[in-house]
């Protein structure tokens, strides 16, 4: 009964091969560590998130004059209310964490070079969404923290030039944040999701047409590949095991480690909070935007600070494949970089102060430096590797063939039968 | 190739959450209690003392039941009221306008509200002293329309103010509870929680090696 | 004993020890699958202040004799019907036909009769038929002094809600 109930199925769909050839026997570099969890994590945290809101959702009014007290009820009167809200909560942050280690491992392992480009901007415009999502999440509660973040962050779209005080006013739906503000950003913010799920399928049908980079950066032989089931099944389900203790431990906890205190008082048009800050995870972006003293070149730095990403496959001029892994040079940038993004979220968390600001101003240079020098640094390990011959076999033939392998596509050849 | 795997970091990224704006104000060093008794007793004192001005809006006569009050206490305390109602205080926001300044903010989330919130009601209450003048003020917050409700600058003898400060402590455990009344539910969950977790992750783990042993150690890599 | 059979208790040894793993990590996992689901579907159930509102308290003393009170109980209409001797006397003695059942059953003091003020048709709320009982205005459903139905197009008759006496003049309605 079953078995002719898949038939039926696949005479109709392409179910059975679809999980075979995309799932199940889905062809992956056998060396992968660890850093290749996070891409499925991603996705766990989203469809966390997605339930929970959805489940928030039920309860909660957005109304600026009702939505506080909806949280309050949530949290008290409905059945584990406090227990979803905080794992949505959580989730916000847990989502940030896991992307940004995610885009750590992309750019120490050089896996947004060719052909993976499109995976990139792909990813990085998930990044774009995801902020967007987050920000208007925030607004949400109501509290002081959400309304005057808001209040800030959509005043600086009147940097445009010309029509940027017609911008601010439309994207708010009010001359200030407020009512209109709270209604349309819940809207789009339960709608943000969904469009990220889409670009999420994109991002994964272009991973399955390059197939998965690994800790070398070289192209495996096919005889290298493993099947995805159970290989990177059960290794993802153990990873996402050690990601959930930490996640439940801050949830059960330490929930309010990432709720801001100011943000248990309800929002007060006609009063600022002594210090406003954003979440974590817009420290570093938002450090960068208080540097320039100039409020249209704040929005211009802090917006080039996350599109400059996207020119990395083209910056990266060094043949030699991969990432970090054969590059001392690139090795040291990247650690560099990590330090100076850590250092730009201390600055963004500080309130502005003579010293800050000027470290700040050193930490912006450097972060967009950084970039710049990479054509040069790419450029100059290519003439010192490649002149020392210091790199596996497998690499210098790729060198000096100086295209990529593809694929093998007919990976159930045996040895035999391969050239 | 294991050379490769370079670790990244241990990135104290949480340390930035937690750089939040430190006080400048010197808090007590107390550590507020959790226990039920403390809840109660400062639950006796807020709703009889501190609900002449303030309310708390988010707390129900009900939910007074959770923390050990006993009915008849409750029944005297809430007069003609539901048992379903919102603790609401005496004054009318506009009376309190008028006679303080300020309207006296709702006590459901005081001490979420602020960095170490308990400590800080603690602080506040323990902390009126008269100055030179001869007016009374507060080292926490100077400059407070808030009269001295615990009487801390009347107390002329090391147990007066001893009492008061027990007071003060009960009265901080109360709205801590007040502020996250499940926070005893989740942490028990939570233990079980965590427990399960490293119980599946351990099995996941032996699984995981189980699988990977049968993998051939042939190829490049 | 063959030499061959310790090797083969060791594989078997492996491939139950190997089934024990899969099998119980699965269904362990599954266990806290389920269990993490039931939050979600238990935040759909009435929330704590609803729950605690399903309580309704009717004073009977000022409720004279053949008059009937109607007070709101878990969003629905509940009628309290402070019956006559008359009355009391009728519906003892009477039976009906469409949902039989003793009116003795549907009161805990006969004085006093508390039923759900809504149609067991379709659900409006039937208005009082004189000193007879009452009539839904909608499809002309009829039911006794004990609530019971006489005519359809009702099938049954009107609900009894959990109640009990506080003292003698005083009703709790709703499970306590």
């Amino acid at each position: 009964m079953k078995k002719s109930l898949k038939g039926w199925i696949d005479a109709r769909f392409p179910l059975s091969s679809f999980v075979k050839n995309e799932l199940t026997d889905y062809p992956t570099p056998r060396n992968l560590n660890y850093w290749w969890n996070f891409g499925f994590l991603s996705g766990f945290v989203l469809v966390l998130q997605i339930v929970t809101g959805v489940f928030l959702a039920m309860h909660y009014k957005p109304a600026a004059d009702e939505a506080f007290d909806s949280i309050q009820y949530i949290m008290r009167e409905v059945n584990y209310g406090w227990l979803i809200r905080y794992i949505h909560s959580t989730g916000a942050s847990a989502f940030f964490a896991v992307i940004f280690i995610h885009m750590a491992r992309t750019l120490y392992y050089g896996s947004y070079r060719a052909p993976r480009e499109l995976m990139w901007w792909s990813g990085q415009v998930l990044l774009i969404m995801l902020m967007a999502t987050a920000f208007m999440g925030y607004l949400l509660p109501w509290g002081q923290m959400s309304y005057w973040g808001a209040q800030v962050i959509t005043s600086l779209f009147g940097a445009t030039p010309l029509i940027g005080e017609h911008i601010v006013i439309w994207l708010r739906g009010d001359f200030s944040v407020g009512d209109a503000t709270l209604t349309r950003f819940f809207s789009l913010h339960y709608l943000f999701p969904f469009l990220i799920c889409a670009v999420v399928v994109l991002h994964l049908v272009a991973l399955h047409t390059v197939r998965s980079s690994n800790p070398s950066g070289i192209t495996l032989h096919s005889r290298d590949n493993i099947p995805f089931h159970p290989y990177f099944t059960i290794k993802d389900f153990y990873g996402l095991g050690i990601f959930l203790i930490v996640f439940c431990a801050f949830v059960f906890f330490k929930p309010d480690f990432f709720i801001e205190a100011d943000n248990n008082i309800p929002a007060n048009p006609l009063k600022t909070p002594a210090h406003i800050v954003p979440e974590w995870y817009f420290l570093p972006f938002y450090a960068i935007l208080r540097s320039i003293p100039d409020k249209l070149g704040g929005v211009v730095a802090m917006s080039m600070s996350i599109i400059i990403f996207a020119a990395m496959p083209f910056l990266d001029r060094c043949r030699v494949p991969g990432g970090a892994c054969y590059r001392p040079l690139y090795r040291v940038m990247f650690y560099v970089f990590i330090t100076d993004v850590l250092l730009l979220g201390y600055i963004g968390s500080q309130p502005p102060s003579a010293t800050l600001t000027t470290v700040g101003e050193i930490a912006t240079f450097f972060y967009f430096a950084i970039f710049a020098l990479l054509p040069f640094t790419s450029y100059w390990e290519n003439r010192l590797l490649l002149h020392r011959e210091k790199l596996p076999a497998a690499a210098l033939t790729l060198i000096r063939e100086e295209k990529y392998i593809p694929v093998d596509q007919d990976d159930k050849k045996t040895d035999g039968e391969r050239a | 190739m294991k050379g490769c795997s370079m670790l990244l970091t241990a990135l104290p990224l949480l340390a930035f959450a937690a750089a939040a704006d430190a006080s400048t104000v010197p808090l007590a060093d107390v550590r507020i209690a959790a226990d039920a008794g403390s809840i109660r007793r400062g639950a006796e004192t807020v709703v009889t003392v501190c609900m002449n001005c303030h309310s708390l809006k988010y707390i129900k006569f009900r939910d007074l039941l959770d923390v050990g009050v006993k009915r008849d206490s409750l029944d005297l305390w809430k007069g003609d009221k539901d048992l379903n109602a919102a603790l609401i205080g005496s004054t009318p926001a506009e009376v309190a306008r008028q006679v303080y300044g300020v309207v006296p903010p709702d006590l459901s989330l005081i001490t979420a509200a602020r960095e170490e919130g308990g400590r800080y009601v603690y602080s506040l209450l323990t902390g009126f002293y008269t100055d030179d003048s001869g007016n009374t003020d507060n080292h926490v917050f100077p400059g407070i329309t808030m009269p001295d409700i615990l009487g801390y600058t009347f107390a002329s003898n090391a147990k007066d103010r001893h009492e008061i400060e027990n007071n003060a402590g009960d009265v901080a455990a109360f709205l801590v509870w007040a502020a996250d009344p499940d926070a005893g539910v989740r942490k028990k969950i939570g233990i079980a929680v965590i427990i399960y977790l490293v119980i599946l992750t351990v099995l996941l783990y032996f699984w995981k090696k189980r699988i990977w042993k049968g993998l051939d150690k042939g190829g490049s890599v | 004993m063959n030499n061959d059979q310790p090797i083969d208790d060791a594989a078997e040894l492996d491939e139950g020890r190997r089934d024990f793993l899969e099998k119980g990590t699965t269904i362990f996992a599954a266990a806290g699958v389920a269990a993490a689901c039931w939050p979600f579907i238990a935040s759909m159930n009435p929330s704590r202040d609803i729950e605690a509102k399903a309580i309704a308290t009717v004073d009977l003393s000022g409720l004279a004799a053949g008059k009937v009170e109607t007070v709101e109980w878990q969003g629905k209409p509940v009628f309290v019907f402070h019956r006559t001797d008359e009355q009391i006397e009728d519906m003892h003695s009477s039976q009906t036909s469409l949902d039989p059942q003793a009116d003795d059953k549907r009161v805990i003091k006969p004085e006093f009769l508390v039923v759900v003020g809504v149609c067991t048709h379709l659900g409006c709320i039937p208005n009082r038929n004189g000193a007879k009982g009452w009539l839904c205005p909608c499809h002309g459903s009829l039911y006794d002094n004990s609530g019971r139905v006489i005519r359809g197009p009702a099938p049954t008759n009107l609900a009894v809600p959990p109640y009990r006496y506080d003292g003698e003049k005083k009703i709790i309605i709703g499970k306590v």
